[in-house]
């Protein structure tokens, strides 16, 4: 039995280690992509097999849902460790890891700036960022190209139009109309309004129409002025008197699908869960009576659109950096920019986003590209962000749940917002 | 004598048994005995530095110590196990005793010992999954069940109050049988005789069990209680897929707290202070029950 | 007399029905969902049990996510961590139940490893985290096996510790008399009389080992070192919920353990409870 048990030890251990021995060299060059699970990555999976195919470079896709993602990818800098080649990162991750210097640049990779691609996608993938406050540690560092957008998502507006075919052209409107069509199975607007990234997303673009703001430009928190509590209190008081019933837990896939099944009747959305949720023909039953616009005005007399661009980014650690960037310029290639748009990705080329042949199947391309020019807004570039994105989410979150009131979230969060940075050592006021 | 010398005859003194004990031992322990208390010792090395290297003495400390969402994590968590423990004891108990009292054919109890064992085997995580699927709007069986009586959905997951007795029944749903598993084995060692001479001296069931079985089960229910304070303490995967810590921060416990910090946050040096404190807390704890735990840790 | 009996028995029964309703019913709907195909989890008005079950879950999951892999991962890892759990115990054990160890030895080595029965894991994974990344371990199995083998040590010296102490020391001592070594007597006496404790102690670490989540999901980061569990996690998603998918997952993950308890059903209490509480 000794002998046998021996016997049965070794070979355990032999598999052990060749299991382990895994990441040995392979032959070929493979690229190991952190992806973003769910719609996002949906263009990229499609696309990736053509560049195997031209190339021969083998590309490993792991994904995670969007909060796994932020943590996996900040341990992995941490352990500074030659994991992933090439990341997606949501662009308010990017200040944290370009403070930190976790990302390779790839202007010195041989990625050049193309006029075809809207001039804010190549500034909100620059560190420091070339407008805006900029983070006191960051001012004296020079301006690097850090990350590339793949995902050209700009948030926008979503209405029936087979119910009322004029487009709200101010947030007055939208309350109007919420208020008429909302019945017993449709509410008048959808709240995406789980803590705590999503009801942050949702809410910026109403915040900044109203004139008000998180930071101001010398990282002062003004999200406690007169403007932003009457942003606060129109999300958590007008509009939640016409949403559905369980804005604290409606997240974006929810709100999709209450949409697709015909029982909302307008809300914010992001290209990406358009023709993947929205108008998915296997599931959808609104297809072709749901009209996309860009973020409405309010009374500070513009509509802001909020950015929440999908980057790739190399890590400095990668083993692979020039094959990696490489990847990143056939992403960029108008070929393949238009089958990725076939494929539901979204693409970032002004050219491909209004190709006539692309535009029956995907009605928003062209009011994208304009989104894209305007420019669009972008969430504050602060390595804090994660932080500063909890606190508005709790308390905004709260509030919907029914346990703070408008003001609460003003005062709270503004104070635990200021706490935040000056200790990390910011200059707020 | 010098110490060397003393040592060096006290071990030539001892039985070649007894040196074979040491000298099997120790090659063994000590490394693992390091291996494991490396950890901690790292812990307090971070703790005691900023993340660039600096020795900060104890700032992490008073950051960690003075940050109020600390202490309504610890409240939540009390909050949880207040729930908790008392249910899943009286409730365990309780089946225990009915069990015990009035169901004697063999089949049937060893089909509930059988059954009982599945929902503590589970793993958190799954134990997790197969409560979102109670638990969640539209899609889980609850609002489903609602939907088809007429009523509106209710919000488990996502109503704060709701959200907290949500995720305490996820560990009642697991660990209640584990209570009345040890408490039934407990009550089969109650002697008979005891029992009966009770009865025939004319105690009713409540009198029977308040002298008899209660005398008996007392040590297994403080053991009880200890064991799922401290796993109540602990409790992460289950409440991470549920609800991940919300909403806002009812359901964020103790652990999700650090995990917060540490991960989310990556404020590493914070994390470290927090869990150097977590881990003397639970040795405080452990010293101060150990004494309850049976002798027989000899 | 007889009526309050039968009324106190059909109370008695009523009570445990209800009981397993509330504990059986949720099992049913995971594996009632895990049946379902896809186009039935965007009706407006879900269903209890599928319409028209489907394995379509199963092989979504284990074939096109890759979760068998992940499978694979879980097994090799616990596999190995078992193994080394359990020669370590032993190592540790021997001495201190077979040879006249002080019982101040003894107490200190028990007491140390029931204590950490009582540490929170989220406590030391930010330490294991530095120790793993200084080693260079980060998403390698072997770095899972390792914390995996620390953690369930004390779990297997307790059970471990619990049979040996019933072996009586005659049995090693009758083979060292007629002149056999002590590795001999080892061997040839002691190890075949500790089948039982081997596996019952094996099954409820391997169990555990199984169910890990944490570690796993600090320590890992692709599909080469992950494990299931943090697969399983991984499903509930920020834009889709795939209940089906995520249903399966839980199934399989539930199943792998499930089949151990049935092997090791007298050891599950022991083992949970560290070997305090012993079952007969």
């Amino acid at each position: 039995m000794t002998r046998r048990a021996v016997g049965v030890l070794g070979a355990l251990l032999i598999a052990v280690t060749a299991a382990a021995c895994q990441a040995g060299p392979s032959p070929a060059v493979t690229l190991t992509i952190a992806a973003v699970q769910g719609v996002e990555d949906a263009g990229l999976k499609a696309v990736a097999p053509t560049y195997t195919q031209k190339t021969g470079v083998k590309i490993n896709i792991v994904e995670s849902p969007y909060g796994d993602l932020y943590t996996k990818l900040v341990t992995a800098f941490t352990a500074n460790d030659a994991t992933y080649d090439l990341i997606m990162m949501d662009d308010p991750w990017m200040p944290k890891f370009g403070t930190d210097g976790s990302l390779a640049d790839l202007g010195a990779l041989g990625i050049q700036k193309d006029p075809d691609i809207a001039p804010v996608v190549w500034d909100v993938g620059t560190w420091p960022p070339p407008r805006g406050p900029v983070p006191p540690t960051e001012k004296d560092k020079t301006a690097q190209l850090l990350g590339v957008t793949i995902v050209g998502n700009v948030e926008m507006f979503m209405y029936r139009s087979d119910l009322t075919p004029t487009a709200p052209a101010s947030y007055d409107d939208v309350l109007a109309n919420a208020t008429a069509q909302n019945k017993a199975d449709v509410a008048g607007y959808i709240i995406r309004g789980k803590a705590t990234n999503p009801v942050v997303a949702d809410f910026l673009p109403i915040l900044w129409s109203f004139g008000g703001d998180v930071f101001d430009e010398d990282w002062n928190v003004v999200f406690d002025s007169a403007a932003s509590k009457t942003a606060i209190d129109f999300l958590v008081n007008k509009l939640k008197a016409v949403a559905q019933a369980d804005p604290a837990s409606t997240d974006a896939a929810d709100r999709d699908r209450l949409m697709a099944i015909g029982q909302g009747y307008q809300s914010s959305v992001w290209p990406g869960e358009i023709n993947t949720a929205v108008l998915d023909p296997a599931t959808s039953q609104v297809v072709g009576k749901v009209a996309f616009i860009p973020i409405p005005k309010g009374p500070s007399g513009k509509g802001v659109g909020m950015m929440g661009n999908w980057m790739l980014g190399i890590p400095k650690a990668s083993q692979n950096q020039q094959a990696a960037a490489d990847f990143i310029k056939w992403m960029l290639q108008a070929d393949t920019q238009k089958t990725y748009a076939q494929n539901n990705g979204i693409p970032s080329r002004t050219s491909v986003l209004k190709d006539a042949s692309l535009t029956a199947a995907n009605p928003y391309f062209p009011v994208l590209a304009d989104a894209l020019q305007a420019p669009p807004n972008w969430r504050p570039r602060t390595d804090q962000w994660n932080a500063v994105e909890t606190i508005l989410g709790n308390h905004l979150n709260a509030a919907l749940a029914g346990q703070e009131t408008a003001d609460q979230v003003a005062t709270e969060a503004s104070a635990e917002i200021r706490t935040l940075m000056k200790g990390a050592g910011y200059p707020t006021q | 004598m010098t110490l060397a010398l003393r040592l060096r005859s006290g071990w030539a003194k001892r039985s070649r048994q007894e040196q074979l004990v040491y000298r099997l031992l120790l090659p063994v322990f000590v490394p693992l005995f390091f291996v494991a208390t490396l950890p901690f010792l790292i812990a307090v090395y971070e703790s005691l530095t900023s993340s660039s290297g600096a020795f900060v003495g104890l700032a992490n400390f008073e950051r960690a110590l003075g940050n109020p969402a600390l202490y309504t994590s610890l409240r939540q968590t009390a909050i949880y196990g207040l729930v908790v423990l008392p249910t899943e004891i009286l409730l365990g108990l309780g089946i225990a005793l009915l069990v015990h009292r009035t169901v004697s054919s063999p089949g049937v109890r060893a089909a509930i010992y059988i059954a009982a064992m599945v929902p503590i085997v589970i793993p958190q995580i799954a134990v997790g999954v197969v409560f979102r699927l109670v638990f969640a709007p539209d899609y889980g069986i609850l609002n489903i069940l609602l939907g088809s009586t007429g009523h509106e959905q209710i919000l488990w997951l996502s109503t704060p109050a709701l959200a907290m007795l949500s995720v305490a029944t996820v560990d009642i749903w697991q660990w209640t049988p584990f209570v009345y598993l040890v408490l039934f084995a407990g009550l089969q060692a109650v002697p008979q005789e005891t029992v009966e001479a009770a009865q025939v001296d004319g105690a009713g069931p409540w009198t029977q069990f308040r002298h008899i079985e209660l005398v008996y089960l007392r040590p297994l229910l403080l053991l009880v209680l200890f064991f799922r304070l401290a796993d109540v303490l602990r409790v992460f995967d289950a409440v991470y897929v549920l609800t991940g810590g919300g909403p806002g921060t009812t359901t964020e416990f103790l652990s999700l707290y650090l995990y917060r910090v540490g991960f989310r946050f990556s404020d590493l040096p914070q994390a470290s202070a927090l869990a150097v404190v977590v881990m003397a807390g639970m040795l405080l704890f452990y010293n101060a029950i150990s004494r309850f735990l049976p002798a027989e840790r000899a | 007399m007889r009526r309050r009996g039968i009324l106190v028995r059909a109370m008695t029964y009523t009570a445990l029905a209800a009981v397993f309703v509330f504990f059986g019913f949720p099992l049913l709907y995971l594996v009632s969902t895990s049946l379902k195909p896809r186009p039935e989890l965007f009706v407006a008005v879900p269903t209890v049990l599928p319409r028209l079950p489907s394995l379509d879950a199963y092989a979504g999951v284990l074939f096109e996510r890759g979760f068998a892999g992940l499978l694979v991962n879980s097994i090799v890892v616990g596999l190995a961590a078992t193994t080394l759990a359990i020669v370590l115990a032993f190592a540790v054990t021997y001495p201190i139940t077979r040879l006249p160890a002080s019982r101040r030895t003894r107490t200190f080595v028990l007491d140390w490893a029931l204590s950490l029965r009582f540490l929170p894991p989220i406590a030391v994974v930010v330490p294991y985290f530095t120790i793993v990344r200084a080693m260079g371990l980060y998403n390698q199995l072997p770095a899972l096996i390792i914390v995996y083998t620390i953690f369930n040590l004390p779990l297997a010296i307790w059970m471990l510790k619990g049979f040996l102490q019933e072996i009586p020391l005659e049995v090693e001592e009758a083979a060292l008399s007629d002149g056999a070594s002590r590795w001999q007597a080892f061997r040839m006496v002691l190890l075949p009389l500790s089948r039982t404790a081997i596996l019952s102690a094996g099954v409820v670490v391997f169990a555990f080992d199984w169910a890990e989540f944490l570690f796993a999901f600090i320590l890992t980061a692709t599909p080469q070192a992950m494990t299931f569990p943090v697969g399983v996690q991984g499903l509930v998603t920020q834009f889709e919920i795939i209940w089906n998918d995520m249903a399966a997952g839980g199934v399989i993950a539930i199943a792998v353990p499930l089949m151990l308890m049935l092997v090791a059903r007298r050891y599950v209490i022991t083992g949970l409870t560290f070997g305090v509480i012993r079952e007969k």
